[in-house]
């Protein structure tokens, strides 16, 4: 393997380690509005968020059974789909996230 | 959709019970949402390529059922042999294989002891542990070729068929019966080089295997053979069971190098099959499997009674083998020929299109 191809995998693992405690901050966002699975997904890709579903479902169900997303199939456009939202809980647990992202950012900023 | 089904029932097989449902469900909907969002933009419907070519993107059926489980378990020597992703098939065939390996020797035992033989606690525990070693063992080389190919080649697999998800599923004749009914094409899915090298591996420990039996007798009875030795007529099926193993690598490697020959799996499986009915059929026929190692008038009431139950055991189980198997070439034969049939018809169906072109 050469250094180069040991550089790209570092920074493939370093950068996936970044983006998976952004991930949840930014589905916990995006779910204050009700949504169902694929609109979550378009909307994060709008956002700059691009998600694979094989990230995305096994995360939604990981926030759930924690109790930060609460969820219920129901019927649109003739087809059942499981919509999510934050509960209560996942409310408070957001706020503080965002505080602590906001004081992160911040830090970042000061020495970026 | 036939192909969102098939999709989805491959994640769905590999992912625990009580998830399978509600997972299979919300994925389903993710893919016909995508799908419609796809057909809306481009004004028609998707065609077959389109969306096998979706569904790629979302990748192997058993790599995406494995993101959903909890259990990342892995075996790791130095490296790791077994991921998460094959673990739970990896320790649901172990602990199958350990526990009828188990039931054997205590059977055997069993019928030793009721027979009045006298059996040393090292006995038992070695002939224990050198079984189970040797199941343990050629497992996990087995799982550890199987997961080196999926590291190597995660997005090598087939839809229609072959390859890392649908072939790794134990269920093979019921999903070759299902995949008959949305095959259109020809004579069934590609054989998949996943299934033929795990057969030559499997073929070719199988080979090792009978061989050795032939010097070392220990390796089929086990502690049993300090008593008991084999009969003539496992040396006489010796070679048409060696010859019929070879067919069996030999067709592999075929299929390996040919994976569209998928009619001559067909019948070379077959054919194989009926070869060896007709050797399990010459075996049961014999009426003695093990005899007394201390041949001659020495033998004692008791070595007799030990080596009668243990033909009674053999028998029962031979025979149940048989029908089983006598079962399965009925099965293939039957699905063979409705295979033709469905050729046949398609064919029919083909030649009246281009004539009413």
């Amino acid at each position: 393997m050469t250094p180069g191809t040991d550089n790209h995998e570092l920074f493939e693992n370093l950068r996936l380690e970044l983006r998976r405690g952004s991930l949840v901050l930014a589905v916990l966002a995006a779910l204050r509005e009700e949504q169902y699975g694929y609109t979550l997904r378009k909307t994060l890709a709008e956002q700059g968020m691009v998600i694979d579903e094989g990230t995305l479902y096994p995360l939604l169900r990981r926030l759930e059974s924690q109790g930060l997303l609460v969820s219920e199939w129901r019927e649109e456009e003739k087809r059942n789909k499981r919509f999510y939202r934050l509960s209560a809980e996942g409310k408070v647990i957001l706020k503080e996230l965002l505080a602590e992202w906001q004081r992160i950012n911040a830090s970042l900023n000061g020495m970026l | 959709m036939d192909l969102v089904d098939s999709y989805v029932r491959a994640v769905a097989k590999a992912l625990p019970e009580e998830q399978r449902e509600d997972i299979s469900r919300e994925l389903s909907e993710d893919i016909h949402s995508e799908m419609e969002d796809r057909q809306r933009e481009l004004g028609r419907e998707l065609t077959p390529a389109e969306q096998e070519a979706l569904l790629k993107q979302r990748g192997n059926p058993l790599l995406l059922a494995a993101r959903y489980r909890q259990d990342q378990r892995s075996l790791t020597i130095g490296r790791e042999l077994v991921g998460p992703v094959l673990f739970p098939f990896y320790v649901k065939v172990l602990s199958f294989n350990l526990g009828l390996t188990l039931v054997v020797i205590g059977a055997i035992f069993l019928a030793l002891t009721a027979s009045g033989q006298r059996m040393g606690f090292n006995n038992i525990v070695s002939t224990c542990l050198l079984q189970l070693f040797i199941q343990l063992a050629i497992v996990t080389v087995i799982f550890s070729l199987v997961q080196k190919h999926l590291t190597m080649h995660p997005d090598r697999w087939h839809l229609k068929g072959m390859g890392g998800g649908v072939a790794l599923d134990l269920k093979v004749e019921k999903n070759i019966k299902q995949r008959i009914k949305h095959d259109k094409k020809g004579w069934g899915p590609e054989v998949s080089r996943l299934e033929s090298i795990s057969i030559i591996v499997a073929c070719g420990v199988a080979v090792a295997w009978i061989t050795g039996v032939q010097n070392y007798p220990f390796l089929i009875l086990g502690p049993a053979s300090f008593f008991l030795k084999l009969a003539p007529i496992w040396y006489q099926i010796y070679f048409p069971i060696l010859l019929l193993t070879v067919a069996e690598i030999v067709r592999a490697f075929i299929n390996l190098m040919r994976p569209d020959w998928v009619l001559f799996r067909l019948i070379c499986r077959i054919l194989v099959h009926a070869g060896g009915l007709t050797v399990a059929y010459a075996l049961l026929k014999a009426g003695t499997w093990v005899v007394a190692a201390e041949g001659g008038a020495n033998v004692s009431a008791g070595y007799k009674g030990a080596v009668e139950i243990v033909n009674q055991v053999l028998y029962w189980g031979l025979l149940f083998s048989v029908i089983l198997s006598a079962g399965m070439l009925v099965f293939r034969i039957v699905d063979l020929m409705q295979r033709w049939r469905w050729q046949n018809k398609m064919s029919g169906a083909e030649a009246t299109a281009n004539e009413g072109n």
